[in-house]
């Protein structure tokens, strides 16, 4: 079964896919879609982007955080001040995500300490105490948040290929470190610290630069979002809801894989879209209920059932059975 | 700081305690039975104070015997809750990821079926006793909170006889000091979960409730009490119940003290990163504690 998935067949279709949607991506915006499209096209980029990144923490190496809105936070706190104070945009989000990455490696010291579970309960209390600190920070603006000065025009279509290269940066790298012998320890390190360890992986120090680089992509995509809305609170940003989102699109999509927090960053933005306009507090519940359903019943995510369908038609199709009901 | 201060501040840390061991115990007997984390024990503390706040409004009954009444009804909620989903995510002797994942979906789910239901409207209980206060000796004590440490610390008496006499507890103990022998010896381990997480969440409920007729509420409710219950499990090492009421009055200590020095809109932080520091002092984790090893990385 391992076998098929990881084979040279397998791994070339997800390639081929993001190709094919990286394509029509770049036209998109050139074939006179509405602003609004674009606009859901470009949150749901961003959302790829960081989902993309939570999953090489929480799914390759299995370690969940719910602490990722501090990285989105700080990422767009620091991407604002450094546009305020006249720094090319492009740089700022490399700020962004370096400022992120210093805050995950400050984090990561005392956390990683911990093993799997206690590691994501202890970043609920981080998530936590930063966002507190934040709200009462003078320079983040407090409560009332806090504005970017716009210099130049408004480019919507900038903005739009901002988004797509960093989803597109974020994919490879997934993609890359995913095939990586780093990638590789990382799952060693998921499925058990201690034979990870005695094989020579050092459990720690993996763990730490997968959170380094997650921060990173993490911290560029909020500097990107906070240049697009060009308004930012602390309550907003550092929230315990932005944490969740994050953790949740790849959960949805299927934990470690490559797809399945694509898929799930997607879908996230359409419900998102369609939810938060007419039952504002009902999108929660939604996902606390998809959550719950998948853990019990398809732990996989939309990718896992999606391959136990294909696995159930391939195997009727080839017992020459009719293709009534799907699944085990 | 006068003298007077002091001991006003100590017996305020004291009855704060009293509440927070309810509430933490909780999730200790279910963490010692099922090594399960319960990420849904915000949710049904809203629960409780949303039971209380409904039936002391629409009935003549009082709110605190309203909590009370909390138990039974929670008991059974929580009995249905494990049937229905907790049963189902596997079982180790370390909190596992979906167990994690599952109990937190819940708490979204019932922290929303609670916006949904009752707003996002700040709501508060009031007594005919919210407002009395009791003198003595220079020390001022709402009465409220001394009757609330009462109700709390006769429900820890109960639950403490409860364990250590009958069939049931040696059960809950034994599956709290080894899973396996438990199982070898004959308990019926998903009966015992089953019975334990109802206990469990009976107590949550109770708590929740009692929390009501001291702080203002919303569907929002007991995410900060929920992590400070973690906080005091850990600090109490996770599964012994005179643990719990150590670990609950060194988190109530710190919280009344801090406001001497920390500035009021930090306040929440504190518990925050209070956890954080419990979970970091034990190194190796709380397994380390466990098995009284303490290891250096």
């Amino acid at each position: 079964m391992k076998a098929v998935l990881s084979s040279p067949a397998a791994n070339r279709l997800p390639v081929m896919m993001a190709g094919l949607a990286l394509a029509s991506l770049l036209i998109a915006p050139l074939v006179g879609l509405p602003s609004n499209v674009i606009r859901l096209l470009l949150v749901t980029l961003l959302w790829v982007a960081t989902s993309l990144a939570w999953n090489l923490l929480g799914g390759v190496a299995g370690q969940v955080s719910f602490g990722f809105a501090v990285f989105y936070g700080l990422g767009a706190y620091t991407a604002a001040f450094a546009i305020n104070a006249g720094v090319n945009p492009y740089l700022a989000f490399v700020v962004g995500g370096l400022v992120a990455t210093l805050g995950s490696v400050l984090i990561g010291i005392p956390t990683f300490r911990l093993r799997g579970p206690y590691f994501a309960i202890a970043t609920i209390g981080v998530n936590e105490a930063v966002r507190i600190v934040m709200s009462n920070l003078e320079i983040t603006g407090g409560a009332s948040g806090y504005r970017l000065m716009m210099i130049g025009r408004f480019s919507q279509v900038e903005h739009y290929y901002t988004a797509l290269a960093l989803a597109a940066l974020a994919f490879l790298a997934s993609w890359y470190l995913m095939r990586s012998p780093f990638g590789l320890a990382l799952r060693a390190v998921r499925e058990d610290e201690d034979a990870a360890a005695d094989v020579g992986v050092h459990p720690f120090h993996c763990k730490l630069a997968v959170h380094a680089l997650s921060a990173f992509l993490t911290g560029m995509a909020g500097g990107a979002f906070v240049r697009y809305t060009a308004y930012i609170h602390p309550d907003g940003v550092f929230s315990f809801a932005t944490s969740i989102s994050i953790l949740l699109m790849s959960v949805i999509g299927g934990l470690g894989t490559l797809l399945g927090p694509v898929i799930g960053a997607i879908v996230y933005s359409i419900v998102q879209e369609e939810m938060v306009v007419n039952f504002p507090q009902f999108h929660l519940l939604l996902y606390g209920t998809l959550l719950i359903l998948i853990v019990l019943f398809e732990p996989g995510g939309l990718v896992g059932l999606a391959r136990r369908i294909a696995r159930g038609v391939d195997g009727r199709m080839r017992r020459g059975l009719p293709l009534g009901k799907v699944g085990s | 700081m006068g003298l007077a201060d002091l001991f006003n501040l100590l017996a305020s840390a004291v009855l704060l305690a009293g509440i927070y061991t309810a509430m933490s115990i909780g999730m200790t007997v279910i963490y010692g039975v099922m090594k399960m984390v319960n990420l849904a024990h915000a949710g049904f503390m809203m629960l409780g104070a949303y039971f209380a706040y409904e039936l002391s409004q629409r009935t003549p009954i009082d709110p605190l015997l309203a909590a009370v009444l909390a138990v039974p009804l929670f008991f059974l909620l929580g009995i249905a809750t494990y049937w229905s989903m907790v049963r189902r995510v596997p079982v180790a002797d370390v909190p596992t990821l979906p167990s994690l994942l599952l109990l937190f979906g819940l708490w979204l789910v019932l922290q929303n079926i609670g916006y949904a239901i009752w707003g996002a409207d700040d709501r508060s209980i009031l007594t005919p006793l919210t407002m009395a206060t009791f003198r003595f000796a220079g020390i001022t004590i709402p009465i409220i909170r001394l009757i609330v440490f009462g109700i709390a610390l006769l429900s820890l008496v109960s639950l403490h006889v409860f364990l250590t006499r009958s069939w049931f507890g040696r059960a809950v103990r034994a599956l709290t000091q080894n899973r396996e022998a438990g199982q070898l010896v004959g308990i019926d381990t998903q009966r015992t979960a089953m019975l334990t997480f109802g206990l469990g969440i009976a107590f949550t409920g109770l708590a929740g409730a009692l929390l009501a007729t001291l702080y203002s509420f919303t569907p929002d409710f007991g995410g900060s009490f929920m992590l400070r219950s973690f906080v005091i499990i850990v600090l109490g090492g996770l599964e012994s119940f005179s643990g719990v009421a150590i670990g609950a009055v060194i988190v109530a200590l710190i919280e009344t003290f801090s406001i001497l020095v920390v500035p009021a809109s930090y306040q929440l932080a504190i518990s925050f990163i209070l956890l954080v520091v419990a979970l970091l002092v034990l190194p190796g984790g709380i397994e380390g504690l466990l098995q009284g090893r303490r290891r250096l990385r």
